[in-house]
């Protein structure tokens, strides 16, 4: 599932494969702004099926901790 | 080219995507739901940015604030269109979705009629100002969201989080769709589709019906044939010529056109029928030739493999699209072949008429082979010029002088906005003709524009439809145009030729009608200019009205 999540968010983003990774912070990713951040947490939901309550959703800044509230680690 | 996408709710993913995609300059608008704001305040950054189209995409549940008790929705969606229809400009095309209403609100409603009425009043308003303005058109995006799906469409979380409406694939589709409409405004349709019979129209063959009949009905695959040919008749009422090359006996084919209980194209429907044994590259030039249409105006469909790649090697500039392998993808491989190739941004009361006013050229065509001369055949069109008030026919007019090639002397293009100016303007003049003769009306076929603001006044834009040309009739219309203005005063006009890679035919134009050049323009064009009371006896046999 960390796999799908992580190719998830490139595709959102539309950066090379391989640029996320469980250690990414969101804010070193240029791509993922506030808009960006809100299609992840979208997306997630509608095409994984992983819904991540929405006042977390809007706090989370790192993949690590994006990963921790879908429940995955 | 420059859009705009202005919205009442967060379209920056769309807007993102038209950027990076496309080759498209696309205006990003601070924020969401000012669109009315930005379109009346003309120091705004959209006024500076200004794009050539814009899109509103209104989404109908924010602008009735969600209120479900329709007399007060109804009253909202009408402040709206009232402010939006004030803020209108000539100079850019609008697009607006049509209506497509989500909320909660309505879920829990034991009234199912309560959306499709609210969205019906949305409908309402646009059909309204979709008469008053030529350069609004509908941007179908309720369609687009019932093909989806709500379920796959709309999304939930991004809509609390950051009010974006649309998932990310209903974003990517309305990309796409915004990529089409924009396209069209800038592209030239094709005319002319011309058709095989046999496993095209219908499955099997004509002439064999003794062994087998042909399959064409309402059930299995004689109902896919007959929703092609349904596909068929709705492109041609829009004005898409259609064709028949076919080899197959004549009497065969048209007793089953005529006379077959589950055909839906009947005779005529078809502009022309070329059926015979002939190779099918001779009958489609011949064919073009004779609706004066050009072979690079024609897109051609056949079942045959060997058909096709004669077409493709002998006339390279006919479009020739891959036919589907099984009757059932027929009607959908049809209306690709529509948005590919002949959909126009908008279709004016002139192209709901072509096919009677082409299928009529045959008829004419008929009479010149009877007539004992080329004057004798003219004599007997029996043809009248009637001159119609430019204003009135704003789009054809703009049709005529954007989409004429061949018969015009300056090819010089204008948008809604500018010719809606030269409408007003007191220096200038327009003119529309329409010619109408024995076998029916040819339409509003010439528009001309004249400056009248110097000493002697100057045609600056001169365009007929290849329709009628080589009928003299722009003799009788340059003589209307030259009484007109000498009962104004003037006695001296100007013209212009701008040669282009089409207008040769014209090239002789001016000399023909006894005006003398007066002097080579850097353009490589040239002005002619006439005294009026001088002008020679012209020959034409048109009753001028």
């Amino acid at each position: 599932m960390t796999e799908k999540i992580l190719a998830l968010i490139e595709e959102i983003l539309k950066v090379p494969e391989g640029t996320i990774t469980i250690d990414t912070e969101a804010c070193d990713i240029e791509e993922w702004d506030s808009l960006a951040h809100v299609m992840i947490i979208g997306e997630l939901e509608d095409k994984l099926g992983i819904s991540i309550p929405l006042d977390e959703a809007v706090e989370i800044t790192s993949v690590r901790e994006l990963l921790e509230k879908a429940g995955i680690q | 080219m420059k859009i705009a996408v202005l919205s009442n709710v967060n379209m920056n993913v769309l807007i993102r995507l038209l950027g990076k995609e496309t080759d498209m300059e696309v205006y990003e608008p601070e924020g969401y739901g000012n669109e009315l704001g930005l379109l009346y305040d003309t120091d705004s950054s959209y006024y500076a940015f200004n794009p050539r189209i814009t899109f509103m995409l209104m989404d109908l549940s924010e602008i009735t604030g969600g209120e479900t008790g329709i007399d007060v929705a109804a009253e909202r969606v009408r402040v709206w269109f009232n402010q939006f229809s004030g803020a209108l400009r000539p100079e850019t095309v609008y697009y607006v979705s049509d209506a497509y209403l989500w909320g909660y609100g309505f879920e829990a409603s034991g009234d199912y009629g309560i959306k499709r009425r609210l969205e019906n009043i949305w409908m309402e308003c646009l059909d309204r100002l979709l008469l008053k303005h030529d350069n609004v058109r509908v941007l179908p995006y309720a369609g687009m969201i019932r093909k989806m799906g709500e379920e796959n469409a709309f999304s939930c979380k991004m809509w609390y989080m950051g009010k974006i409406l649309l998932s990310n694939d209903a974003q990517k589709r309305l990309c796409s769709l915004i990529v089409h409409k924009a396209e069209l405004e800038e592209r030239i349709p094709k005319k002319i589709l011309f058709l095989d019979l046999d496993n095209t129209l219908w499955g099997g063959l004509a002439g064999e019906n003794d062994i087998t009949p042909i399959n064409l009905s309402d059930e299995h695959s004689g109902l896919a044939y007959k929703n092609l040919q349904r596909v068929l008749l709705q492109m041609q009422r829009e004005g898409v010529l259609l064709g028949i090359v076919s080899k197959n006996n004549k009497e065969d084919a048209m007793d089953i056109i005529e006379k077959h209980p589950h055909m839906v194209l009947r005779p005529d429907a078809f502009a022309v029928k070329k059926i015979n044994w002939e190779s099918k590259d001779k009958n489609i030039a011949e064919a073009c030739a004779e609706l004066n249409i050009g072979v690079d105006s024609a897109v051609f469909f056949d079942d045959s493999p060997s058909e096709r790649s004669l077409i493709k090697a002998m006339l390279p500039e006919v479009a020739v699209p891959d036919f589907p392998d099984r009757p059932e993808a027929l009607a959908d491989a049809m209306l690709e072949i529509y948005h590919t190739f002949f959909e126009k941004a908008f279709v004016t009361a002139e192209d709901m008429n072509k096919t009677r006013q082409y299928a009529q050229n045959t008829e004419r065509r008929e009479l010149l082979e009877k007539a004992e001369s080329f004057d004798d055949y003219l004599k007997g069109l029996e043809m009248s010029l009637i001159r119609e008030k430019p204003a009135a026919s704003a789009d054809r007019f703009l049709q005529l002088v954007n989409k004429t090639n061949q018969f015009n002397l300056t090819t010089r293009r204008y948008n809604s906005g500018e010719l809606s100016e030269i409408f007003e303007s007191a220096s200038k003049r327009t003119f529309l003709y329409r010619v109408t003769d024995k076998f029916g009306d040819n339409g509003q076929v010439a528009a001309l524009i004249a400056d009248v603001s110097g000493e002697a006044p100057v045609i600056e834009e001169f365009a007929m439809s290849c329709r009628v040309m080589g009928r003299h009739i722009e003799h009788a219309i340059i003589t209307d145009v030259e009484r007109r203005l000498s009962e104004e005063g003037f006695l001296r006009l100007k013209g212009i030729y701008i040669p282009t890679a089409k207008n040769a035919p014209v090239a002789g134009l001016y000399d023909e009608l006894g005006y003398k050049k007066n002097r080579e323009l850097s353009d490589g064009g040239a002005e002619y200019e006439i005294e009026i009371a001088k002008a020679p006896k012209r020959v034409y046999y048109v009753n001028i009205i």
